[in-house]
């Protein structure tokens, strides 16, 4: 048989033999069959030597053209025996992507860490820092230089809890005004967040443990306007634009000026309804020009410097916020509750 | 306090309606709760006459005809046993309301028409003392003539609405109608027109009739008293009976009426005595003598301290001076003589003995907000005139008043600048000046500076500042404006405390954890499920001298307890699983701070349960915590005794514990009701601020390759492989990159007691490609130091 027609052969044999096959291991097989070091085309070509001298470019050039042609032929198949293993592959993978399944587990922070966060970031914006101080706290921070002297009847208002005589749990954040006043000269600008204490028996709108966010401005001509803007910022941004704010004038003994401030009540936008008790308005803190007696009593010229301060309840925003009607629920630390927050 | 509207109009114009009233009051500082008609709400009850009553056969009831003043009677069936022809009556009309809120309409009863009801005094709500009637005994019967189908409120006295005020603690002077009438003319702009308080006296004298010593001019700032003779008790008018019934205050008699109209017309708690049965017509203001007794009004008889002030006749202490009287000396029907007592009390003195005694009177709590003592003399001459009003008797000439150190009026300046600075609104100089006449005070103004001087019964002010809130309240705080801060700036942002919160509080959310938060008190009850030793500070922890009840007596020293209630809290809530923690304070009264405080610790809890939860996921969130901080630490066993005592560790780097990590001991958990098995991780947050590592650099990225050997190392089960493993860090030296633990068996093949650790070890350099003989070397003393100091040896 000629070379021609062996050529020819394999030619037909190895296209049969790659139409037969199904998968890339059999192809690789082949390949090496026939094109390998020891392969059938291969060793066509070492036979070359038999030929006579004339013949061999010829034949050199028939048989180089039928390797790529097996080759580009061989590379076909593959690509296409790859990507039909591929298909099935993936066919044979496929998932239900509807079937329900377990979420990761995420926490979340406590309601009143939520809105506390909310208040700081606000407060923190308008340069305000944020101070922390102690909870059992001596009466001379929260009582005297906050302009209650001893037997001064509003502190039976405050219905403290006392350790003994000297030391009591701070009744407000109201005491980190004086300390902020004693460590820092003016400008001042503080937020105090934190627990407080008031000997109210538990019911769904009382706890003796709640929260509270005490703010000190103390600098050159800060007036009751500055106070009203920096809250109106404040009240805007936890409810929105088309909030407004309403003051009333209200007494503390460490501030004078004092005011109660409400705000337009969100379930009615200001209409009237149960929630704001028909009002409009809901009553969410407590605020003054810091009384000049405190400011001296804290070693700060009252002529020089004027400050506002205000007292903001924690608690009264959350349960507002998460529709929580009964103040224990903050207090129970039941996860079905706190799960769902976000 | 409630006051009818009525009677603030005595003294105050009100030219608007209720709900605008309040609304004007509460912006110019008068606090208002709510008002309420005294009448509930009646409305279509008028006079009628009953012109025939027929009994209906046996039935209790009678058929009547009415004369409403209609153009026909109405017939109306009653069951009232007083109904009778000629009896004035109220008459419910068809579509009237009673004060409950019940609609009376035209219908049939037994199959009798009746065109209306007619009311007992318990069905309009008009108690006795108002309105002398049977009660539900039977029909209310007017004892005067009335136009007939005219409204019966006036005539019950109770036509008009009652404001409910809520006055601030600095407003005593506003405890009371004038206080109120004084505001009210200020915001509505009308003329004030206070109480007549002239007195027609019949001559004598009243140094003859009662001898006064006041003992403590501390205590006792001001005594004064008028006698009243022929006293003619009775009934006090309808007009006083209605605005005391107004005020939620129950009319007596003539003369305790004028006593507690007083106190509702000028704030001034006033002491009527029977004079006839004062011993030795004598009256001693003193301080109680240590241990005296006094059984006082109530019946109870009272032990007293030296600073409790009483009154006394001439043998003994009668009453408390300023919070109740004594019995004997009690107003009665046959009292002849009255002496009217007006004083006023230190505010102090009352509160402590008010407190000591666990006694509070509506006179006490004034005494307490402060009464002024300036003002006490005009309300005892008001008093006297009301008995000459009331004809209750005959005012003896002269006024006992003992007054040592009447306070000099108080004269106030200001600037008007500075005080429209502080407001921040242009109050015109002008406007303030006219403002504070229309409060009482005397203002005049000279170029800046505004002179005030400040009426006796405002004794809550002392400075500009209050002055600023006079003028500002009056002129409107709806005029003030909002600028946004000015001034130097300032750096603001969170404390590194809140900033480690922030930040570990978002780690653990990740993990899933929630956060709790519990009272900062606890029980020593709570404490001692522990089962600390009684040696342990936290045993002793600082207690709340007024704490609401034992279980909240004391300041928590540890967050575990409450972490341990709330997981059984929600173990018996059915809920499967649960990862909570809580950030808090603990406190250590044994450390206290330089102020002399409790050391207030800031304090991580973790606690947790559920399938997915063992020893090591809670321990892996306590670590994260730690590294999240650059602290990396070593676990040792062991713990407090609350936990599993072989399923507890700490957390150290240099002898440093910041970690404590463990199961709940079976024993404990049973104290707690816990239904399942729980771990319990405790950080002090305080330390781990103290000790975080700033983030520095990040490492550079390996550019050599690493070499890994495995090696498997049998030994006994009590050797511990954390400690193991950092051995085996200290002797691989420097070329270890990582050490890894991935296989623990126990069996058969490696001996009973026995336990063989699978462990891999990365070995790399920076700066070249280890060679064989370098890590075999370290891989040498890695082996050594297993074998010499944990027995663990290579697996044969």
């Amino acid at each position: 048989m000629s070379v021609v027609d062996t050529l020819r052969e394999l030619k037909e044999q190895v296209d049969k033999e790659l139409n037969d096959l199904n998968g890339s291991a059999g192809l690789e097989a082949l390949r090496v069959k026939v094109l390998g070091k020891k392969g059938e085309l291969t060793a066509l070509l070492k036979g070359m030597g038999q030929l006579a001298p004339e013949e061999r470019p010829k034949v050199g050039a028939q048989i180089n053209e039928v390797r790529e042609w097996l080759t580009e032929r061989m590379n076909q198949r593959l690509n296409a025996i790859q990507a039909a293993e591929r298909e099935a592959a993936i066919q044979s993978e496929i998932i239900d992507v509807t079937e329900p399944h377990d979420l990761p587990v995420t926490g979340s922070a406590h309601p009143i860490t939520l809105v506390m966060d909310e208040l700081i970031d606000c407060f923190s914006g308008l340069g305000f820092e944020v101070m922390e101080g102690p909870e059992v706290e001596l009466d001379h921070y929260n009582f005297e230089l906050m302009n209650l002297p001893k037997n001064h009847p509003a502190r039976d208002a405050q219905d403290t809890f006392y350790m003994d005589d000297n030391i009591v749990l701070r009744t407000h954040t109201s005491p980190m005004q004086a300390r902020a006043m004693l460590t820092r000269k003016p400008p001042i600008r503080i937020i105090c967040p934190g627990r407080v204490y008031r000997a109210d028996e538990v019911d769904a709108t009382h706890s003796p443990v709640f929260h509270q966010m005490e703010g000190l401005v103390v600098d050159e001509n800060v007036s009751m306007s500055d106070l009203r803007g920096t809250l109106e910022a404040f009240a805007k941004k936890l409810y929105g634009a088309d909030v407004s704010t309403r003051f009333r004038p209200s007494f503390f003994p460490f501030t004078e000026p004092s005011a109660e401030v409400d705000l337009t009540c969100s379930a009615c936008h200001g209409k009237g309804c149960r929630i704001c008790k028909d009002t409009g308005w809901v009553e969410v803190l407590g605020c003054g020009m810091v009384n000049p007696k405190v400011l001296e009593m804290c070693g700060i010229d009252s002529h020089k410097y004027s400050g506002f301060a205000f007292g903001i309840g924690l608690e009264r925003i959350a349960m507002k916020r998460y529709g929580l009607t009964d103040m224990r629920l903050l207090y129970e630390g039941d996860a079905r509750l706190l799960g769902q927050l976000r | 306090m409630k006051l009818g509207m009525n009677m603030i109009r005595e003294y105050a114009e009100i030219p608007v309606s209720p709900k605008e009233y309040e609304e004007r009051m509460i912006m110019s500082g008068t606090g208002v709760e709510g008002t309420e008609d005294v009448s509930g709400g009646m409305e279509k009850v008028v006079v009628g006459k009953v012109l025939t009553c027929e009994d209906v056969e046996g039935t209790h009831l009678h058929q009547c005809t009415v004369d409403v003043g209609g153009e026909e009677p109405l017939h109306i069936v009653c069951g009232a046993p007083n109904v009778g022809v000629g009896k004035l009556v109220p008459v419910a009309l068809d579509g009237a309301r009673l004060p409950d809120g019940v609609k009376i309409k035209k219908g049939k009863l037994r199959g009798m028409i009746s065109e209306g009801m007619l009311c007992s005094a318990t069905e309009l709500k008009v108690p006795q003392e108002l309105y002398p009637s049977v009660g539900d005994e039977g029909l209310l019967i007017f004892n005067e003539e009335y136009p007939l189908g005219s409204d019966v409120k006036p005539i019950l006295g109770i036509d008009d609405t009652a404001v409910d005020f809520e006055i601030l603690a600095n407003r005593p002077d506003c405890l009371c109608a004038v206080g109120i009438a004084r505001e009210t003319a200020a915001a509505m702009g009308t003329e004030y027109h206070g109480p007549d308080t002239s007195v027609r006296e019949v001559g004598g004298d009243v140094h003859a009739e009662v001898k006064v010593r006041v003992e403590d001019d501390m205590f006792c700032p001001r005594y004064t008293a008028r006698v009243i003779k022929n006293v003619r008790i009775g009934q006090s008018p309808l007009w006083m009976r209605k605005y005391l019934h107004a005020a939620g205050l129950r009319a007596i008699n003539n003369i305790v009426d004028i006593t507690n109209y007083i106190m509702l017309e000028y704030g001034h708690p006033m002491h009527a005595f029977d004079l006839g049965k004062v011993k030795g017509r004598q009256i001693v203001v003193r301080r109680a003598h240590a241990g005296e007794m006094l059984t006082t009004l109530d019946g109870v008889e009272r032990k007293l301290r030296t600073e409790d002030l009483v009154i006394c006749d001439e043998s003994a202490a009668t009453g408390l001076a300023g919070i109740m009287g004594g019995e004997e000396s009690e107003i009665t029907e046959g009292t002849q003589e009255v002496m009217f007592e007006c004083a006023a009390f230190d505010r102090t003195a009352i509160r402590l003995t008010s407190r000591a005694l666990g006694l509070r009177t509506e006179s006490s709590g004034r005494f307490e907000r402060g009464v002024c003592a300036a003002t006490v003399m005009e309300a005892l001459d008001r008093a006297c005139h009301l008995v000459n009003e009331l004809d209750a008797g005959d005012v003896v000439t002269g006024v006992i008043d003992h007054y040592p150190a009447p306070k000099a009026q108080q004269q106030i300046t200001a600037s008007v600048k500075r005080i429209q600075s502080r407001a921040g609104v242009e109050i015109p100089a002008d406007a303030m000046v006219r403002i504070l006449n229309k409060l009482f005070f005397e203002a005049s103004l000279e170029g800046d500076v505004l002179s005030v001087k400040v009426p006796a019964f405002r004794e809550d002010l002392d400075g500009e500042a209050d002055i600023c809130e006079e003028c500002l309240r009056m002129y409107g705080y709806d005029h003030i404006g909002a600028t946004p801060l000015r001034g130097s700036t300032t750096q603001g942002g969170v404390s590194p405390m809140k900033h480690l919160k922030n930040k570990v509080g978002r780690m653990l959310n990740g993990f899933g954890y929630l956060e709790i938060m519990n009272y900062s008190f606890t029980g020593l009850k709570e404490i001692a499920k522990l089962g600390l030793p009684e040696d342990d500070l936290r045993m002793k922890p600082m207690a709340i001298r007024n704490p609401l009840g034992e279980d909240t007596a004391v300041m928590r020293p540890t967050l575990v307890c409450d972490m341990l209630k709330t997981l059984s809290f929600n173990m018996n809530h059915m809920t499967e699983q649960a990862s909570l923690y809580e950030m808090a304070a603990v406190f250590d009264p044994h450390h206290p701070t330089e102020e002399g405080l409790p050391t207030e610790t800031q304090t991580l809890c973790l606690g947790a349960y559920g399938d997915q939860v063992d020893f090591f996921t809670v321990r892996g969130a306590a670590e994260a915590v730690l590294n999240g901080q650059g602290i990396a630490c070593q676990a040792e066993a062991g713990g407090d005794c609350y936990y599993h005592p072989g399923r507890c560790a700490r957390l150290t780097r240099g002898g440093v514990v910041f970690a404590t990590i463990g199961e709940i001991h079976p024993a404990v958990m049973e104290r707690f009701g816990m239904t399942r098995r729980a771990v319990v991780a405790e950080i002090n947050l305080a330390q781990l601020l103290e000790y975080a590592k700033p983030m520095g650099e990040v490492k550079p990225l390996p550019r050599f390759p690493a070499m890994s050997r495995d090696l498997a190392l049998v030994m006994d089960e009590s050797v511990c492989v954390g400690p193991l493993m950092a051995d085996m860090r200290k002797a691989a030296g420097n070329l270890l990159e990582s050490i890894k633990m991935f296989d623990v068996y126990r069996g058969l093949q490696v001996g009973l007691g026995k336990k063989s650790v699978a462990f891999s070890l990365i070995f790399r350099a920076n700066d070249r490609t280890l060679t064989d003989e370098e890590v075999q070397k370290a891989m040498d003393k890695v082996r050594k130091v297993c074998d010499d100091k944990h027995g663990a040896a290579i697996r044969a």
